[in-house]
C-alpha cells in the first residue's frame, strides 16, 4: 500500500513536470504552428545549464534555475532567429516540411553535441533542500515537494502572464489570427521568438527540478518530448489548464503502471513504452486534432 | 425533372459541431444538365458537392450514382464512375508540370496508358490554351491558368458529370469569357455540370437550371427565369448577405 | 549526350564491379556499409520524398528486419537467405498495417506516431534481453565464410541494386505520379481517381520491406546486432544522407548515402563530432539548398539529355504566359 501511495506521488509530480514541457510545446505549436522535435533536448539543455551554474558559479540551485531559464529563453530566441524565420515568408514552399526537419536535426544537433560536451555518463546536481518529510508513513523528499511545487508556482504565472498582461493577450491574439494581430499594431514576429523563447525557458525549468531526482544525461529528452505530445493530445486543446490536468493524469497512470507491472527488473522499461503507446492510441482516435484548433498551416 | 438521372442525392444532412450545413437536401442531376448552384455564404453549396463527390460522408440520407448507392465511399470510386470535380480554391499538384498534372486523372482510368493519356493531355491544353506553359509547374501559372488547368485535370477523368465549385472566382475578366465559352462547348458536347458561383452575371449567361441554397435547405429549383422572381429567394439574399 | 546520368550511372556501377578487388579490407567495408545506407536512404525518400510521409520509423523496420531473420536462423537454422527473406515478408506486411493505421495522419502527426513506433521497437528490443540479449549484442550467423569480404561487396551491390530497380520502376511508373500527387495535395488526388488509402499502404509497405532487407543484410554482415540500429541518431544520419542528396530523387539520396559514408569514415578520428557535424550540414542544407546539393547537378545531367527531346517545351514564360 505504501509502495502504490509512494508511486501516486512521484506520478502527480512527474506528471507536473510533464505539463511544463507540453505547455511550452503548446504555445510554440499556437504561434509558429510547428511540432518542435528539439524541444526535449531543450529540456535537457536546460538541466545541464543549470548543473553547472550550481557547480562552477557557486549559485544556490533555486537561483540557477532561474537563470537557466534566462538562458534557455535567449538560446530560443537565437535558434528561432537562425532557422525558424523562413517560416514565415511567403517564398518558403512545405512549411509543414521544413519545420520538422529543421526540428529534428536541431535535436540531432543538439543531443550529441551535449554528449560530447557533457559526456554519457549522468550527473546529478546537488538537492535543492536536502532531506525527507514524512507525512503520515509516507516518505517524500523534499526536492520531489520543491519540484511539485515550483512547477506549480511556475505554472501559475504562465496563466498570469498569458491573461493578464499586455505581452500575454498578444501572444494570445498572435496564435488565434497572425492577420488579424497584424492589423491591429502588434508584430507577429517578434512573438516568435517570445513563443519559443517562453517554450525553452520552461522546459529549462522542468528539467533543472527534475535533475536532483532522475539525474541529468544527453538522451533524457526523448521521452519526455513524446510525452509531452500525449498530453498535449489528451488534454491540451491548445490550453494551460488542460495540459496540467492531462500531464498529471498521464504522470499517475505512469506511475500506477510501474507499481502493478508483474516484473519489477522491466517496469522502468515498460512504463516508458507505455506512455509511448497511449501517445500512438491518441493520434489514431485523433489524428489531426493533436491541439483543438484545427492544424492551421501558415501558408 | 426528365431523362435518366445521373445522380441523385435524397435527404442529404451533414452537421459540423452544432451547425446543421446541409440539412434535408434532395438533388437530382439529369444528363444534360447544366445548373447553377447559387446561395449566400455559408449556405452549404460546398458540403453539398463534397457530399455528391465522396469528399464527405452524409450524416444521413443516400447518394444514387446511375444505379449504384454510393454515400461513404471514398472519392476515388465516384471519380471512377465518371464524377469530377474542381475545387473551391484551386487544389493542383503545385510542384508537378502541368502536363503531370494532367497525366494524374488521365493514368487512374482503367486501360489507359501512358502515350493514349499523354495524347488526351496535349488535346485538352490545346482546347484550354495551356500547350504552352504544359512544362511548367503548375505553381507558377497565373491565377486564370490554374482554373483552366483544374478544368482540364476533371475532364482528363472524360466524366459525365462535372462539379465546378466556384470556377470564376478571382478570374480576369478576360479568361472568363474564355472559361463560360469552353464550359458552353463541354455541354453542348454531352457533358453535364454542376457549377456554383457568385458571380451571378456568368452563371445566368449559362445556367438552364438555377437551384438556390439557404442556411443548408434547397429554396428553389427551376428555370432561372422562374427561380429570378421567387419570393423566397430574394427573401434569402436580403436577409443573409 | 541524350540521357548522360544513365550512362554516368552505368560507368559508376561498372567501375565499383571492376575495382572491388583492388580495395583494401578497410575500404571494401566502408563500401559495403555505404550501399547499405544507400538501401535506406533511397527507400527512405520514396517515402519522405516522393509520396510526403515524413515517417520516422524506417530504422525500426530495418532493425526488425535484422533480428528478424538473425533469431529465426538461430533459433530454426533455417538458411540464412530464407531468414532475411523473413524479415522482408514481416516488415513489408507491418510497414503495411502502420501506413493503414496512420492514413489519416498527416505532416508532423505521421513523424510524432511513427517515432513513437520505433521508440516502442527499441525498447521491447533492449528490454526482452533473454532473447534478443539486449544492448550487449546478439551474435549472427555470417552470411560469408570467406578470407576477405569480397562476397559481401557483391551481395550489397546486387541488394542495392534490386532495392533501386525496384525504387526506380515504382517512381517511373504512373505509381510513382501518383504518389507525388499524394504529397502535394491528398483531397485533389483522390478527386483525380487515386485510392489515396492504396498507394499510402503501398508506399509504407515497399519502403519497409527494403529497409528490412538493408537491416537483414547488415546483420548477417556485422555478426552482431543492437537496438541501437533502430536508434533515433541512427534514423537522423539516415534522414541527414537523403535531404543533404536530395529526397526527391533516388537517385541523388543514394550519392548523399555514400558521401555521407565516406565523410564519416574519412573524419573518423572526430568521433561523436562527426554526428554534430551532420546535424550542422542538415540544417545549413535545409536553410540555405532546400533541394539538396546533388540535386542541381542531377538537374544539369538529365537536362543535357532533355534539350534534345523534338520539340523542346518554351522555357523562361513568365507567370502569365503571354510574353510578346
Amino acid at each position: 500500500m505504501d509502495y502504490l501511495l509512494i508511486q501516486v506521488t512521484n506520478g502527480a509530480i512527474i506528471g507536473i513536470i510533464y505539463a511544463l514541457i507540453a505547455v511550452g510545446v503548446t504555445i510554440i505549436f499556437s504561434i509558429l504552428k510547428i511540432v518542435n522535435f528539439a524541444h526535449g533536448d531543450l529540456y535537457m539543455l536546460g538541466g545541464y545549464t543549470a548543473y553547472y551554474i550550481v557547480t562552477f558559479l557557486g549559485v544556490p540551485p533555486l537561483g540557477a534555475l532561474f537563470l537557466s531559464m534566462a538562458g534557455l529563453f535567449l538560446f530560443g530566441i537565437v535558434l528561432e532567429r537562425l532557422f525558424l524565420t523562413p517560416l514565415y515568408s511567403d517564398r518558403t514552399e512545405r512549411k509543414d516540411e521544413y519545420g520538422l526537419i529543421v526540428t529534428f536535426g536541431l535535436a540531432f544537433f543538439l543531443r550529441n553535441t551535449a554528449l560530447i560536451v557533457f559526456g554519457p555518463f549522468p550527473l546529478r546536481p546537488p538537492s535543492f533542500v536536502p532531506g525527507v518529510v514524512h507525512v503520515g508513513g509516507l516518505a517524500v523528499t523534499n526536492d520531489r515537494i520543491v519540484a511539485g511545487a515550483v512547477g506549480v508556482l511556475l505554472i501559475l504565472a504562465l496563466l498570469y502572464f498569458m491573461h493578464r498582461t499586455i505581452w500575454g493577450q498578444a501572444l494570445d491574439a498572435v496564435s488565434q489570427s497572425r492577420d488579424s494581430a497584424a492589423i491591429v499594431g502588434i508584430n507577429p514576429r517578434r512573438f516568435n521568438s517570445l513563443a519559443f523563447g517562453v517554450g525553452a525557458a520552461l522546459a529549462a525549468a522542468a528539467s533543472a527540478l527534475i535533475a536532483p531526482i532522475y539525474s541529468l544525461s544527453p538522451g533524457m529528452g526523448v521521452l519526455p518530448n513524446i510525452q509531452a505530445y500525449v498530453i498535449v493530445i489528451l488534454g491540451g486543446m491548445g490550453s494551460v489548464l488542460g495540459s496540467i490536468v492531462a500531464g498529471i493524469l498521464l504522470g499517475e497512470a505512469e506511475g500506477l503502471f510501474t507499481a502493478f507491472f508483474p516484473d519489477p527488473t522491466r517496469a522502468l522499461a515498460y512504463t516508458n513504452a507505455f506512455g509511448v503507446l497511449v501517445l500512438m492510441i491518441a493520434l489514431i482516435l485523433r489524428p489531426t486534432g493533436l491541439f483543438g484548433r484545427r492544424h492551421v498551416r501558415m501558408e | 425533372m426528365t431523362g435518366d438521372v445521373l445522380v441523385r442525392g435524397e435527404g442529404l444532412r451533414k452537421r459540423f459541431g452544432g451547425i446543421a450545413a446541409v440539412d434535408g437536401v434532395d438533388f437530382a442531376v439529369a444528363r444534360g444538365d447544366l445548373i447553377g448552384l447559387i446561395g449566400p455564404n455559408g449556405s452549404g453549396k460546398t458540403t453539398l458537392i463534397n457530399l455528391l463527390t465522396g469528399h464527405l460522408a452524409p450524416d444521413a440520407g443516400t447518394v444514387v450514382l446511375g444505379r449504384a448507392t454510393v454515400a461513404g465511399a471514398p472519392p476515388y470510386v465516384f471519380a471512377g464512375l465518371g464524377v469530377a470535380r474542381t475545387f473551391q480554391l484551386t487544389q493542383l499538384f503545385g510542384r508537378m508540370t502541368v502536363l503531370e498534372n494532367m497525366l494524374v486523372p488521365g493514368l487512374t482510368r482503367p486501360h489507359s496508358t501512358w502515350p493514349g493519356a499523354a495524347a488526351r493531355a496535349r488535346a485538352y491544353l490545346d482546347f484550354l490554351n495551356l500547350s504552352h506553359v504544359m512544362h511548367l509547374e503548375a505553381k507558377n501559372l497565373s491565377g486564370g491558368q490554374q482554373k483552366l488547368l483544374e478544368l482540364g485535370r476533371a475532364l482528363m477523368l472524360e466524366p459525365t458529370l462535372l462539379f465546378l465549385d466556384e470556377p470564376f472566382a478571382g478570374v480576369h475578366p478576360h479568361l472568363r469569357d474564355e472559361l463560360i465559352k469552353r464550359i458552353q462547348e463541354l455541354h453542348a458536347s454531352g457533358r453535364t455540370f454542376v457549377v456554383v458561383d457568385h458571380d451571378m452575371e456568368s452563371i445566368l449567361r449559362i445556367a438552364r437550371r438555377l437551384v438556390v441554397m439557404a442556411r443548408g435547405r434547397k429554396i428553389a429549383d427551376g428555370p432561372p427565369g422562374d427561380v429570378r422572381g421567387d419570393a423566397a429567394v430574394l427573401a434569402a439574399y436580403a436577409g443573409l448577405q | 549526350m541524350r540521357g548522360l546520368h544513365i550512362y554516368i550511372a552505368l560507368a559508376v556501377a561498372v567501375l565499383s564491379l571492376v575495382s572491388a578487388r583492388t580495395l583494401n579490407a578497410y575500404w571494401m567495408h566502408v563500401a559495403i556499409i555505404a550501399m547499405f545506407y544507400g538501401i535506406l536512404a533511397s527507400s527512405w525518400s520514396l517515402l519522405a520524398g516522393y509520396a510526403g510521409l515524413f515517417s520516422l520509423g524506417h530504422m525500426a523496420f530495418a532493425s526488425l528486419g535484422g533480428y528478424t531473420s538473425a533469431l529465426l536462423v538461430q533459433w530454426y537454422h533455417i538458411p540464412i537467405p530464407l531468414g532475411m527473406a523473413a524479415g522482408v515478408a514481416l516488415c513489408t506486411v507491418a510497414g503495411g498495417l502502420i501506413g493503414w493505421v496512420c492514413l489519416r495522419m498527416s505532416g508532423p502527426y505521421l513523424a510524432i506516431f511513427t517515432l513513437g513506433f520505433s521508440e516502442i521497437v527499441r525498447i521491447v528490443l533492449s528490454t526482452e534481453d533473454q532473447v534478443t540479449a539486449g544492448m550487449a549484442g546478439l551474435h549472427t550467423a555470417p552470411l560469408f565464410r570467406a578470407p576477405t569480404d569480397l562476397p559481401y561487396y557483391y551481395t550489397a551491390f546486387g541488394l542495392l541494386l534490386f532495392a533501386l530497380a525496384v525504387l526506380i520502376l515504382i517512381t517511373r511508373s504512373r505509381w510513382g505520379l501518383f504518389l507525388r500527387a499524394l504529397r502535394e495535395d491528398e483531397q485533389a488526388a483522390a478527386a483525380c481517381g487515386v485510392a489515396v488509402a492504396r498507394f499510402r499502404i503501398l508506399a509504407f509497405a515497399i519502403a519497409s520491406g527494403l529497409a528490412a532487407l538493408a537491416g537483414g543484410f547488415y546483420a548477417h554482415y556485422i555478426g552482431i546486432l543492437t537496438p541501437s540500429l533502430g536508434s533515433l541518431d541512427l534514423m537522423a544520419v539516415v534522414v541527414v544522407m537523403a535531404v543533404i542528396g536530395g529526397m526527391e530523387r533516388i537517385p541523388t539520396a543514394v550519392g548523399g548515402a555514400f558521401g555521407i559514408e565516406v565523410l564519416q569514415e574519412t573524419l573518423r578520428a572526430y568521433g561523436q563530432w562527426r554526428l554534430v557535424l551532420f546535424g550542422i550540414i542538415l540544417l545549413l542544407t535545409m536553410r540555405f539548398a532546400r533541394n539538396g546539393l546533388l540535386t542541381p547537378l542531377w538537374r544539369l545531367l538529365t537536362g543535357i539529355g532533355e534539350a534534345r527531346r523534338p520539340a523542346p517545351a518554351p522555357r523562361g514564360i513568365g507567370p502569365e504566359g503571354s510574353r510578346p
